[in-house]
């Protein structure tokens, strides 16, 4: 309404950012190469997931399902999983090829591509979290459909498919800048599990030049409409902007077929082109015999009597109450949920909640500031053709010493569908005939999105409402607040997409804000007074409990978060499989030692 | 701003169904190619629709007049009228929500109660009349202006702006899920298994139809501050 586009042209264009991405020529050529040529039978031998997905045109070989292992409640099996998106499906088929029994709970139906997904924003809806949450603080974050999921996959079924890597300097936020946090782990940590993750999703773009430099196993995928203008407005601004990085098949992987560009990747993929833990995880974790029990809620966290050890998870399923019987048990329930189980599962030990001694738990949820900023262009740009993750650029991601904020912003094409920009011009004030005005004017907007890091802070917390589920368990609060820097970032980036746009020959820009992504709420430190996990994701308070999703993130730069997701997990799975001769593969049973304490 | 003629068509005085646009685009003609899940979702909305459940007849007539005012859809063309009522009657029938709600507003289905009750009452008082729905329809632009305007301000103990996002959201949502708003902006629609391919700017499938009118760029012709 009083929110007018801005029509002015840039007095003065952003200079180029600070990162313009240097490296060695010789080595991105000779990286590639290697990258690109590989064979696919090493990835295949140790993750066949894209081999067992049928090849007949339909999505998901239901034999899989049927075929699948099952066990009892009263089986004590060596780790039981809540939620079966980024985290829990790699958890589990690691540990499953490491010889583990594994049951994962997922709240959510075992999804059928074919069946259950449309090419339709409005009959979508079912992909997200729609139970009741609750949202407050001075800038509360809308949840549902761009971060939250539901389902076997979780929220990779209907994320766009950008899967950057974090910065080298994303892990120590706080030495190097003075904001944020240092991780306990560092990006070297993690370089082998984004390499081993790159190749299975796999993930196609240019060779990347920022951060630590790197190259991807598939080419760049062509750009639509939304992404020429992109590449353009950067051209002309001297913006160093790269094609991908994206998990989408160009080319064949496996039974995996190319992408078709029909643009529904946030609806989910029913080509099997975008990569979901559905077909990249799931399928091999079956074949070594995890069983996935779906639409199965996980509502309590049990431990012995002096709370050392967990024991199981109890779970709703059809309407009845059951326990499994567990020697480890991971938690990957992502940011929110998470959080409130651990919160729901308070017993004597923990009176405020599982792991919560220093009342950590909740705490530090980070979303990413998403301001979108549109510019209208006479010619057709079609934004809705092609996947809308397809250009961006890193460089403005690392802290620029001439700027008033600490940290930086990364900015991506995101290519609304027509409600998604409905709610775009509808959020300028525009309705009734002005809206309709706008709307008939769809095809001639592209569309950027930037991700801002937000800073970590102790007050944007998850706690239990009062009001409750249909379980009858108490909702999650989310409480959210922005600081001056996280403003002062949010305005940086809207001004040099505008830039952008406007470099690209836009008539008139308009920007909405706008959130994505969820990260932190039970963060791993050095020590349990900082953190609820440790480096390797166990829990410091219960040394069988695992946390195993985004929640565990100190920081989170500037970048989309599933494939840090991902890599977290699967370093965390290989200590964890080290580690299994130590003895906390089979814990003594909740018959309780007398006198031990943790 | 909803009061005056529009010269451009789409309007009371043309009463068609062909995007204005889009001479000739009909995104329905495509239906073949698409996969049968969605077929089901998409052609379902061009059926009948289930009868109202939720609202009650006074916020039936409330409802109906705000979504008019809201998508700029009159009675003088029922005939294409998409039907948002009913389609957001059975969302909140079904307790279809977004999965989350502000903790200043009640859950979706009250808050939708609440405020149409509000428009009733603020109806009463300015404008001497029993009901938002028996305003002539200038008169209920100005008065929905004046919830907009409000911003973050109380509104018969709602927020506005959490009011104006409730409404805006599920109207959105419903008429722009309509395949014949998809022909009127000129939105390719559904492309699973076929795909699209003629990627990149002006390109176009050879089904898809040019816009009449590129430079029709919808700032320029804004009415600045909605409802004048």
């Amino acid at each position: 309404m009083n929110d007018q586009p801005n029509s002015s042209t840039p007095a003065s264009p952003s200079p180029a950012g600070p990162d313009p991405g240097r490296h060695s020529t010789l080595r991105a050529a000779r990286d590639t190469l290697r990258l690109t040529t590989r064979s696919q039978r090493e990835v295949r031998r140790r993750n066949e997931s894209a081999w067992l997905l049928p090849n007949d045109g339909t999505r998901f070989d239901q034999q899989l399902i049927r075929d699948m292992r099952h066990f009892d409640d009263s089986d004590e099996v060596d780790l039981v999983i809540v939620g079966c998106g980024a985290g829990g499906s790699v958890l589990a088929q690691r540990m499953a090829r490491h010889g583990w029994t594994v049951v994962v709970l997922e709240a959510g139906p075992f999804w059928n591509p074919d069946a259950d997904w449309v090419s339709d924003e409005a009959g979508s809806r079912h992909l997200y979290w729609t139970e009741p949450r609750v949202i407050s603080g001075a800038d509360p974050v809308p949840m549902g459909s761009n971060n939250s999921g539901r389902g076997v996959g979780g929220s990779m079924v209907h994320y766009a498919g950008y899967t950057p890597r974090f910065h080298p300097s994303d892990f120590t936020t706080l030495t190097q800048d003075g904001v944020g946090a240092d991780w306990p782990i560092d990006y070297q940590d993690l370089k082998p599990s984004y390499e081993r993750l790159e190749q299975e999703l796999p993930v196609a773009g240019q060779y990347w030049p920022w951060g630590d430099p790197h190259a991807y196993p598939y080419a760049p995928h062509p750009v639509g409409g939304n992404g020429e203008i992109f590449l353009r407005g950067a051209a002309a601004l001297g913006v160093e902007a790269r094609v991908g990085p994206v998990a989408i098949m160009n080319g064949r992987f496996g039974n995996r077929p190319h992408c078709v560009y029909r643009g529904f990747c946030l609806q989910g993929c029913k080509v099997n082109a975008k990569a979901s833990p559905l077909i990249t995880h799931v399928p091999d974790a079956l074949a070594h015999g995890v069983e996935i029990r779906a639409d199965t809620m996980a509502t309590r966290v049990e431990t012995d009597r002096q709370g050392r050890l967990a024991t199981g998870v109890r779970y709703m399923r059809g309407g009845r109450e059951s326990f499994q019987r567990a020697r480890n048990v991971a938690v990957a329930g992502y940011s929110i949920e998470t959080p409130r189980l651990l919160l729901n599962s308070a017993n004597p030990r923990f009176p405020e909640g599982l792991c919560n001694d220093h009342d950590l738990v909740g705490r530090y949820l980070m979303v990413q500031g998403a301001p979108q900023t549109a510019g209208r262009f006479t010619e057709e740009i079609r934004a809705y053709k092609a996947p809308p993750p397809e250009v961006s650029t890193e460089a403005f991601y690392e802290t620029d010493p001439g700027k008033p904020y600490r940290r930086g912003f990364s900015i991506q094409t995101v290519s609304p569908l027509p409600i998604t920009w409905a709610e775009h011009v509808a959020a300028q004030g525009h309705w009734g005939r002005d809206l309709r005005r706008y709307m008939d004017d769809y095809i001639h907007w592209a569309t950027l999105g930037a991700l801002c890091e937000l800073l970590p802070q102790p007050g944007n917390r998850v706690t239990l409402a009062g009001e409750h589920d249909r379980y009858g368990l108490p909702v999650a609060d989310f409480s959210y607040t922005q600081c001056d820097n996280d403003r002062r970032l949010v305005k940086a980036a809207t001004g040099v997409m505008e830039d952008l746009l406007h470099a690209a020959g836009a008539s008139e820009v308009m920007t909405i804000d706008r959130y994505a992504h969820l990260v932190g709420g039970c963060r791993m430190a050095d020590d349990p007074e900082h953190g609820v996990v440790d480096a390797d994701l166990r829990t410091f308070a219960i040394p069988n409990l695992l946390i195993t999703d985004g929640s565990v993130m100190p920081t989170q730069g500037s970048a989309n978060p599933a494939l840090t997701i991902m890599a977290l997990v699967d370093r965390a799975a290989a200590r964890l499989a080290g580690g299994a001769r130590g003895g906390l593969r089979a814990p003594e049973t909740a018959t309780d030692a007398p006198g031990a304490r943790a | 701003m909803t009061g005056e003629a529009d010269p451009h068509g789409f309007s009371d005085e043309h009463g068609e169904p062909a995007p204005r646009r889009f001479p000739g685009y009909d995104v329905l003609a495509q239906y073949g190619t698409w996969d049968r899940a969605t077929q089901g979702t998409v052609l379902g909305r061009l059926g009948p629709q289930p009868a109202l459940r939720f609202f009650t007849p006074a916020e039936q007539a409330t409802a109906g007049a705000l979504f008019d005012l809201l998508l700029d859809q009159g009675e003088e063309r029922d005939r294409l009228k998409i039907p948002v009522l009913h389609m957001v009657d059975a969302r909140l029938a079904e307790l279809q929500t977004d999965g989350w709600r502000y903790q200043d507003m009640p859950p979706d289905d009250q808050a939708w109660r609440r405020s149409l009750t509000a428009l009733d009452l603020d109806a009463q008082h300015h404008e001497n009349t029993d009901s938002f729905a028996s305003l002539p329809r200038e008169r209920q632009a100005v008065r929905l202006q004046t919830v907009q305007d409000l911003d973050a301000k109380p509104w018969y103990g709602l927020p506005a702006a959490h009011v104006w996002s409730l409404w805006t959201r599920y109207a959105c949502t419903a008429f722009y899920s309509h395949p014949q708003a998809w022909s009127e902006i000129g939105f390719g629609g559904p492309a699973y298994p076929r795909g699209y391919l003629r990627l990149g700017v002006d390109a176009r499938e050879p089904w898809e139809v040019a816009d009449q009118y590129p430079d029709e760029d919808p700032v320029a012709q804004t009415t600045k501050g909605a409802g004048t």
